[in-house]
């Protein structure tokens, strides 16, 4: 690796998002300024019992097909989320990336469960449209989305828990570092259902107030749902002051399904990874976006792993799970997405609905989201089932 | 110059199980029906190894076999280096995933089925087995042919980002969870349950050696099936 083409640029024009704000950047831009809270309370999950029906869910006004007429059923809902986000990514691309061939675009496709409401559909036996039972299958949604998308490159379709959007974006600049496309379209999408409130509630795993994350008093997490995408390029096709992907990094715990490490070490692993690849030192990262779920063991752990990592110098870090919620598959490129639009209005963002601060966080823990002109290193970090971690490092 | 190198190669379907070196055997004769069926409920560690398994009876299927798969590498990481463990990848590719779990947990809703709603539940499984830390990656692909996880666990070792990777492809689909799928490309069937995996290296390719392209399945079709059993 190394030299100009090998480093994969990120253009921050070619993003997307749908989430619980809205459609676009604007509302997470609006967000970010004012450290706001997208969670609310979610009528359509109420009297089943679940420990909490607080969550991200994306608004009414936006749940319908907005793709092109009969090109999808409407219960789509997987397909049409992914799809806004990257209409909305695809659009406006400045030259050159605008010029680069359809057979030169790849796709890459990060789910956990894909059309999951489908999926519930078609076991309580009722109607669901051939394309929503195809999307059933992540393969076959991520097929489906790149020949919409005229991505005629490689496709692939990643699905390794809450990491899946990191490793997602690490397969993308692999496709980018090995010449098998120019540009890379990166998608991320989950949605809400039965099924994950179901199972986060039989885990005791959700706040019932909403999470709170790195508080002294959080109890659980909350769950999002939407859909993000980052366009990455070939690196001498991406912008000059630009953004790069120039580092990523995964481990496993090799220790429990569902709880983290105690002490940190696998999630400190992977982050070390990250750090090697780019040749960064610890000490150059000037602001890491936690993977911050609120539930008690994640946050302790991911303190204990900055702490190894940075030691007392942890930089100054935040998490937006109380901004979107947890929204699975899609997190790590939408809280990507985060990370570039608060750059871009030269900001840490803070870490909204946090109240008192767990003492044994890092003391660099943002509560409010602070000016940073000239941000140049960041870190972005997410843990999953299964005891996996995943870190991208991102330059300009 | 060291070259890519297929140090082991393992394989379980209804046929039978075993690995490169074994070739195939059969399955206790009293579960083929059941196997053939597609039925994994009564599936058993001890079948094939005399070493425990503690948490193999609370797995879902997939997990199940996959573990199976990679055990039958023989590949005693338990006496490697832990630096070794550290750089040893997992790279694992289905189509299906955990379908047959997801369809269990909506009729059930219990804690211990929806951990296992995941497909790359099964690299911790297998992680926390054999003390892996190193690159994880979970593909879920059309075919499942693992075409794409041996491409990955190759770079892997071609980029240094591991030194040893278990690349493993595996299906558990039950009746009950293809009922939810849509008609399969080409009008075949949704594959049946099958596991194969390949332990992949760096070092001198002995001659006659089978080169690291292709696909999984493919590969270890040559590797376990059809070669005599021994």
């Amino acid at each position: 690796m190394g030299g100009t083409l090998a480093i994969p640029g990120l253009a921050l024009a070619g993003c997307g998002a749908l989430t619980a704000l809205g459609r676009g950047l604007e509302p997470l831009r609006a967000a970010i300024q004012t450290n706001a809270s997208g969670l609310r309370i979610t009528e359509a999950f109420a009297a089943r019992g679940y420990q909490s029906t607080v969550t991200g869910r994306v608004p009414d006004e936006h749940r319908m097909p907005s793709v092109s007429p009969g090109a999808t059923d409407a219960d789509a809902l997987a397909f049409h989320f992914a799809s806004e986000s990257l209409r909305q990514a695809l659009a406006s691309l400045p030259e050159p990336i605008s010029a680069i061939p359809a057979h030169r675009r790849a796709f890459v496709l990060s789910t956990t469960k894909a059309d999951l409401l489908a999926f519930e559909r078609v076991r309580r036996k009722e109607s669901v449209s051939p394309a929503a039972r195809r999307h059933v299958l992540p393969a076959l949604l991520a097929e489906d989305l790149a020949a919409t998308f005229d991505l005629r490159g490689p496709t692939q379709c990643v699905s390794a828990a809450c990491i899946s959007g990191l490793l997602a974006l690490q397969q993308a600049a692999q496709f980018l570092r090995r010449g098998q496309a120019d540009l890379v379209a990166t998608t991320g999408v989950d949605l809400l259902s039965h099924f994950v409130l179901a199972g986060f509630t039989s885990l005791k795993s959700l706040d019932p107030d909403g999470c709170r994350p790195f508080d002294r008093n959080r109890v659980g997490l909350s769950l999002g749902e939407g859909a993000g995408t980052i366009l990455l390029v070939r690196g001498d096709l991406a912008p000059p002051d630009g953004w790069r992907l120039t580092g990523w990094g995964t481990s496993n715990d090799a220790n429990h399904l569902t709880g983290p490490s105690r002490d940190g070490s696998g999630l400190a692993l992977a982050i070390h990874r990250a750090l090697a690849q780019a040749n960064v030192k610890p000490e150059q990262v000037q602001y890491l976006h936690a993977h911050g779920t609120g539930t008690p063991y994640n946050d302790a752990m991911e303190s204990l792993a900055l702490q190894s990592v940075f030691g007392e110098h942890t930089p100054p870090f935040s998490s937006s799970k109380g901004l979107l919620g947890h929204t699975l598959g899609a997190a790590g490129i939408l809280e990507t997405i985060l990370c570039l639009v608060a750059a871009q209005l030269e900001l840490l963002p803070g870490t909204p609905r946090l109240i008192e601060p767990d003492p044994v966080a890092p003391d660099s823990l943002l509560r409010q989201p602070r000016p940073a002109p000239g941000l140049r290193c960041l870190l972005k970090v997410n843990c999953g089932f299964g005891g996996t971690n995943g870190a991208v490092l991102l330059e300009k | 110059m060291s070259t890519l190198v297929i140090r082991a190669a393992s394989h379980l379907s209804p046929a039978g199980h075993g690995n490169h070196r074994t070739g195939l055997r059969p399955w206790p004769a009293e579960f083929q029906t059941s196997l053939e069926q597609g039925d994994l409920e009564n599936l058993q560690w001890s079948w094939l190894f005399s070493s425990d398994a503690q948490r193999f009876a609370r797995m879902d299927w997939l997990s199940r076999i996959g573990l199976l798969a990679v055990e039958l590498l023989e590949a005693n990481f338990d006496q490697a280096d832990p630096a070794l463990r550290e750089r040893t990848g997992v790279c694992l590719e289905s189509c299906t995933g955990c379908l047959t779990t997801d369809a269990r947990f909506l009729d059930t809703p219990r804690p211990s089925l929806f951990t296992y709603t995941l497909p790359s539940t099964l690299l911790g499984e297998i992680c926390i087995r054999h003390r892996l830390k190193g690159p994880q990656l979970c593909l879920l692909t059309a075919d499942g042919s693992g075409a794409q996880a041996l491409s990955e666990a190759a770079d892997w070792l071609e980029t240094g980002a591991a030194d040893t990777a278990v690349c493993l492809c595996a299906e558990a689909l039950s009746a009950d969870g293809s009922t939810a799928l849509p008609p399969a490309p080409n009008g075949l069937p949704w594959p049946a349950w099958r596991a194969d995996a390949l332990l992949l290296g760096r070092g001198e390719a002995p001659s006659g050696s089978v080169a690291a392209h292709g696909s999984v399945t493919a590969l270890c079709r040559k590797l376990c099936i059809d070669k005599p059993s021994s």
